[in-house]
């Protein structure tokens, strides 16, 4: 399978700080891997640079096909590129309906005048339908984002993450704050989502990880200390002494 | 499609069948047109009041929707006046000018003709010339075209060094403020060229129309302010309709979803904050042929800060809301700042409302933004909803 995303020696610093050091990381098309830390390990960091809200001081971001490279583009050219991105905290626009959230999302020229120009398709309502079934929303189009549940709101971000129709999606914590159905459907979503393009989930609940099954980055102070099966990355000894050992301790 | 727009935007309709009752009948009650109900002055305090409103909307959609909070508005609004009003005194005075040389045996030269207008204009700050800004004062359409022009240039070049910095929030009201203050230190000067503290005066003689009644005068310039109101929110209630209304609300919400959505935020916000400047403009150039004067202390910061109570005060991010906000607003300070109040005697203190009249309005404020941050519009909204 071909590289869709190589980060390779990349460093930044925050104040003297070495938040991301010397990190070398690739992803494949089409694949699933959770990105798995202790707390400042540098997982945001990572994102941030990946979806360019950081700029590293070293190293490089290479991406696609062509070999572009991401550093020195903007978040939103970025994002056009490809690449979605979902935070930590669910971020939907709490004031418009989920078909709002869902439209503002979907795959359409981004510019101000073709958005001010832009008219209602029968296929762009089409497409919201088709997302919002995959969400479990198909029933809520109608509904202020704000009323929704906490999981509910995580789910239309993610969909709104796949109306984007993303080569790459980032996903920050997703199952936090839910509850156990809900993780297993948001871990079908994810896997689903997975099936046509790469998605990296950055996340802290082992249990969830290993639902989720597939490759695990583990990143420590700023670099890669392991990478392999969940099985793989938690009998590496190193790995249970910084991380495991702590968050078991 | 315009159809569909007006379907789905109900209260657009009922905006602009009010806005018509009220146009008949204070025209219907004027004394030019009407019954003379209703006093020349009176029609021109309420054309200036449809300005006000106009301007009112644009604020609103600069920061009711798209969360930036200007506190510069007001410099446009006045700028558009400056630029009309340039027209106005230019045109004026030549023509009181050029009849009374043209009389002598021998004819005037063009710069006679020149200097003799720039005498008359620029006297009062001791000078004569014609500064470079007024180039094009002699011509009608120039001037309208700077009404435009002028604020949306500065809004755009402004706009993008501010936004392209993403500076926002506070730091980005302060940035706007500084903006109008230097504006109106300039214009103070009295080498600026455009006549210091003294201003633009004259404004409410139209040249071509010396023989028209004030009272004529005043309700054309009524009907034009209400067309402009009209058109002004059907404009914007067009803009912040749809996808795009989506998009500027979202980067009112969260900046941050929006651009990660792939959005380029700068441009939007260079959009709305050039599209609004641009419709201050107008409202100033509507404003001041009404008010007769302009000079700079009407740029100065704190009218731009009114600007911003009314929307508050009127609820943020409706359109109405703006309107009514201004349009109340401004005619309760005019009635108390007039004396239209009587003083209240409390026997040890005798409250004089011309005193009193901002601490009101700024308690009001306070008690707006704390217990109803909808404002007057979200009553109306609660009202329209609460029926089935």
């Amino acid at each position: 399978m071909s590289t869709l995303l190589e980060v390779s020696g990349v460093t930044v610093t925050f104040d003297g700080f070495r938040a991301i050091n010397n990190l070398s990381v690739q992803f494949a098309e089409a694949e699933l891997r959770a990105i798995i830390g202790p707390n400042g390990a540098g997982k945001t960091t990572f994102m941030d640079i990946v979806t360019g809200k950081t700029k590293p001081d070293e190293g490089s971001v290479i991406w696609g096909d062509k070999n572009t490279s991401l550093l020195g583009m903007s978040e939103s050219q970025i994002a056009r590129e490809g690449i979605g991105r979902k935070f930590q905290k669910p971020t939907v626009f709490e004031d418009q309906t989920v078909r709002q959230n869902l439209a503002m999302a979907l795959k359409n020229p981004r510019g101000p005048f073709a958005v001010l120009m832009h008219k209602k398709t029968p296929e762009n309502a089409a497409r919201i339908e088709e997302i919002a079934t995959e969400i479990g929303l198909s029933d809520q189009l109608t509904r202020t984002a704000g009323e929704l549940s906490h999981g509910q709101k995580q789910w239309l971000e993610i969909g709104m993450l796949l109306a984007q129709d993303p080569k790459l999606l980032l996903v920050d914590e997703p199952a936090a704050g839910m509850t156990v159905e809900e993780r297993e459907k948001t871990t079908d979503i994810l896997r689903r989502a997975a099936e046509t393009r790469a998605v990296v989930v950055v996340e802290h609940d082992m249990e969830f990880v290993r639902r989720l099954g597939c490759k695990v980055t583990v990143l420590h102070e700023g670099s890669v200390l392991a990478e392999g099966s969940l099985d793989h990355v938690t009998s590496n000894k190193t790995v249970v002494d910084v991380y495991l050992g702590r968050a078991h301790a | 499609m315009q159809n569909t727009f007006i379907a789905r935007n109900p209260s657009v309709l009922w905006f602009l069948a009010a806005l018509g009752l009220f146009t008949a009948i204070v025209t219907l009650m004027s004394e030019a047109t009407g019954v003379g109900l209703i006093s020349t002055s009176f029609v021109k305090t309420l054309g200036k009041t449809l300005c006000l409103c106009l301007i009112a909307i644009a604020m609103d959609v600069v920061w009711g929707y798209c969360g930036i909070l200007s506190l510069g508005h007001f410099a446009f609004f006045g700028i558009g006046g400056y630029a009309i009003g340039m027209w106005l005194m230019y045109a004026r005075t030549e023509a009181i000018v050029v009849p009374n040389l043209m009389a002598q045996t021998i004819p005037p030269t063009p710069q006679e003709i020149s200097d003799a207008i720039g005498n008359q204009i620029f006297g009062v700050v001791g000078s004569s010339e014609f500064p470079m800004i007024w180039g094009f004062a002699d011509s009608l359409f120039l001037q309208l075209l700077m009404v435009v022009l002028v604020p949306g240039l500065l809004a755009l070049v402004f706009g993008w060094l501010a936004f392209r910095s993403r500076v926002t929030g506070v730091y980005l009201s302060i940035l706007t403020q500084a903006m109008t203050l230097a504006l109106a230190l300039y214009l103070f000067q009295n080498d600026s060229g455009l006549r210091g503290n003294n201003g633009l005066s004259g404004l409410q003689n139209i040249p071509g129309f010396e023989d028209t009644p004030q009272a004529t005068i005043s309700i054309v310039f009524f009907l034009a302010s209400a067309f402009a109101l009209a058109a002004g929110y059907v404009f914007f209630a067009w803009i912040v309709s749809g996808k795009m209304g989506s998009v500027v609300k979202g980067i009112r919400d969260n900046e941050a979803r929006v651009r990660f959505l792939g959005y380029h935020v700068e441009s939007y916000k260079l959009f709305i904050f050039t599209i609004t400047a641009i419709v201050a403009g107008i409202a100033g150039a509507l404003y001041y042929p009404q008010a007769g004067i302009i000079n700079p202390g009407e740029i100065a910061p704190i009218a731009s800060i009114y600007l911003a109570v009314w929307v508050a005060i009127g609820g943020r991010g409706r359109l109405y809301g703006a309107v009514i906000g201004a349009a109340f607003v401004s005619l309760l300070s005019s009635w108390f700042t007039g004396g239209g109040a009587p003083p209240i005697n409390l026997g040890f203190y005798t409250i004089q409302w011309t005193d009193w009249w901002l601490v009101l309005l700024g308690v009001s404020f306070v008690a707006v933004t704390l217990f109803f941050p909808k404002g007057i519009g979200g009553l109306f909204d609660y009202l329209v909803r609460k029926q089935p």
